[in-house]
């Protein structure tokens, strides 16, 4: 049923797609420093779906950033194996003034491809995603759901360009938390189709336990202030994801409520 | 207990199906297989905002109709004012003298002589604006040290009335087209920079981190983010900049008048004033007031609309228009709502 920590089913490959070992990270100095992360291991393999859990203040954000290379970590080695670790936010983040398809096309234009086969990749992805039929549309023109799957594209056409064959890697940030449930709920199963389809590697952060279970290989849950690895879970076919859903909200009010004592 | 993974992309909902054994006709039609995408077909169909196109006619006439019966109503209270014989005629002409004089300057061509002196300079001196004012804006917009030496300054600038200018100008360029250009100078650039660095100032900061995360370089950035996402505000700047030169350039045209300047709009005014002839000065105002307008709603108005149209943004008129209020009526749309009945619906449980 339920595994815990190192049941790594994956084989363990040459490289990981990220591999955090002892990461630390302090803002501010002196007496005004804060902690925002503390000792973080944590490793995912190609192709895998990992779930970053945690409650507010767990520094998920923090971590996104520093595995991103938007940030330093003061402590410990970030090592990721993609050049280029794509990231989606809460917000889609269109830029206003492209269609879709060229939504997509820019970060294939940041990094130098043709017009041609760059166009040709945008519509692949918009194939994907299922929105081939509004390539042409502006962001404002589509719903929030079809913006965060555009998005979705962008973010694919970023990560799978890499031409390291080392596949992708997905950093996603929250990203269905400000769309409405239905919509949400739609787009998870899009996102489990499309990881299967490209065999990305996801980092996903979530504060919802059970879109955590629902999506995750593997779940990781982040202890608060300062943020470190509690406990993880892997899941697998034969997970009864109810059970672990329970047991895992049980854990995470249990380091909540640590912080009430504190 | 959990049944073996179904293959396909929907066998969680599958998998619902069987565990629970729900029977309604609604949830095994979402849950048979393959019809997620009809889910999301659905979806996309009932979330996209729609757009309406009103009538043309009836555009046209909202839009036009308006300002066409304030005119007539202000010519007929003109004409009664001039009937009631309330004051001289040298200070209240009739319309149809006035008319009279439009159409006199209008058949002699002096009009096309008066109109190219003034336009030209304007055009000239608007367009020395723009590349004296972006490099300018985007300094003072990037560069911390600039804004803080002289962005206060930039924007002060702005509620100086350029005729100020004007005696300093005479000063130092003498009677020439100097002194012109250096007042239409002086009243545009501000504006333009202005509008710059608010539209710079306004770009959401997710922007320029998502093209930071994708691997833009500073120039990259520059040209492919920062520059068209303070696009509205640049235009924005770029209208009143407009505005403002046109009115610098008549305040010197009225005030520098010499043989060697040629006859502009400002010189016709002044000739008006200086032979007693209101007709001719009313008729001089009418012609800077329809240049001044003509030009806004010829190049900036449709720029500025495309513009902002292409954003899903609006010019304050289209504001009632179904397609541009979709975005804020979405913002509020059942968030956060995990627990309604359809998304339980549409939710595999194992």
């Amino acid at each position: 049923m339920t595994a815990v920590l190192e049941n790594l089913n994956v084989e363990a490959p040459t490289r990981a797609a990220v591999e955090l070992s002892e990461v630390g990270k302090v803002f501010g100095r002196g007496g005004d420093a804060v902690t925002a992360l503390t000792g973080v291991d944590l490793r995912v393999a190609p192709g895998e779906f990992v779930v970053l859990l945690g409650a507010s203040g767990c520094g998920k954000t923090t971590l996104l950033n520093l595995i991103a290379g938007l940030d330093q970590p003061s402590t410990g080695r970030v090592d990721v194996a993609v050049n280029r670790p794509a990231v989606m936010f809460q917000e889609p983040a269109l830029l206003p003034w492209l269609s879709a398809s060229r939504n997509v096309e820019l970060p294939l234009r940041l990094s130098g491809m043709g017009r041609g086969p760059r166009r040709s990749r945008a519509g692949e992805l918009l194939d994907l995603v299922r929105l081939s039929g509004q390539a042409g549309k502006r962001p404002h023109e589509l719903s929030g759901g079809m913006r965060q799957r555009v998005a979705l594209a962008r973010a694919l056409a970023a990560t799978t360009n890499d031409s390291g064959g080392a596949g992708g890697l997905l950093l996603m940030d929250e990203p269905f938390a400000a769309l409405d449930a239905i919509t949400r709920d739609f787009l998870q199963l899009e996102l489990q189709r499309i990881w299967k389809a490209t065999n990305t590697a996801v980092l996903f952060v979530t504060h919802d336990v059970r879109e955590a279970v629902r999506l995750g290989q593997r779940v990781v849950l982040l202890s608060s202030r300062p943020g470190t690895v509690v406990r993880e879970w892997t899941l697998d076919g034969d997970t009864d994801r109810a059970t672990l859903t329970d047991e895992i909200t049980d854990r995470l009010r249990q380091v909540i409520s640590t912080h009430a004592r504190a | 207990m959990p049944e073996p993974e179904v293959a396909s992309e929907s066998g969680t909902v599958t998998k619902e199906r069987n565990n629970h054994n729900v029977t309604s006709a609604v949830t095994s039609a979402v849950s048979s297989a393959g019809n997620d995408a009809a889910v999301g077909a659905g979806l996309d169909a009932l979330d996209t905002p729609t757009a309406q196109q009103r009538l043309s006619w009836r555009r046209f006439a909202a839009g036009a109709l308006p300002p066409l019966v304030a005119l007539v109503v202000a010519l007929v209270i003109w004409q009664g004012l001039w009937a009631a014989a309330i004051t001289t005629e040298y200070k209240l002409p009739s319309p149809a003298s006035v008319w009279h004089e439009f159409i006199k300057v209008i058949l002699t061509g002096e009009i096309w002589g008066i109109l190219w002196t003034s336009l030209h300079r304007a055009v000239l001196g608007f367009a020395a604006s723009v590349v004296i004012a972006t490099p300018l804006g985007l300094l003072v917009a990037k560069v911390r040290v600039v804004r803080a030496a002289i962005g206060s300054l930039l924007a002060g600038l702005q509620s100086l009335p350029s005729v100020a200018w004007v005696p300093a100008a005479v000063l130092w360029f003498g009677l020439t087209d100097s002194t012109i250009y250096f007042v239409v100078l002086m009243g545009a650039i501000p504006s333009i920079a202005n509008g710059l660095v608010s539209g710079i100032d306004q770009i959401p900061p997710i922007l320029p981190r998502v093209g930071h995360v994708m691997g833009a370089g500073r120039l990259d950035s520059a040209r492919l983010i920062l520059l068209p996402a303070a696009l509205p505000g640049y235009i924005a700047g770029c209208k009143q900049g407009w505005a403002f030169s046109w009115r610098s350039l008549m305040a010197a045209e009225i005030i520098a008048i010499s043989p060697q300047l040629g006859k502009g709009l400002g010189a016709y005014l002044k000739e008006g004033s200086d032979y007693n002839s209101m007709p001719e000065v009313i008729a001089a105002i009418f012609l800077i007031l329809i240049v001044g307008i003509g030009i806004e709603l010829l190049a900036f108005r449709p720029v500025e609309r495309s513009v902002l149209r292409s954003r899903g943004l609006s010019t304050g008129r289209d504001r009632n228009d179904h397609g541009s209020g979709g975005i804020t009526r979405r913002a509020g749309r059942l968030r956060a709502d995990s627990e309604s009945p359809i998304a339980s619906f549409l939710k595999p449980k194992s």
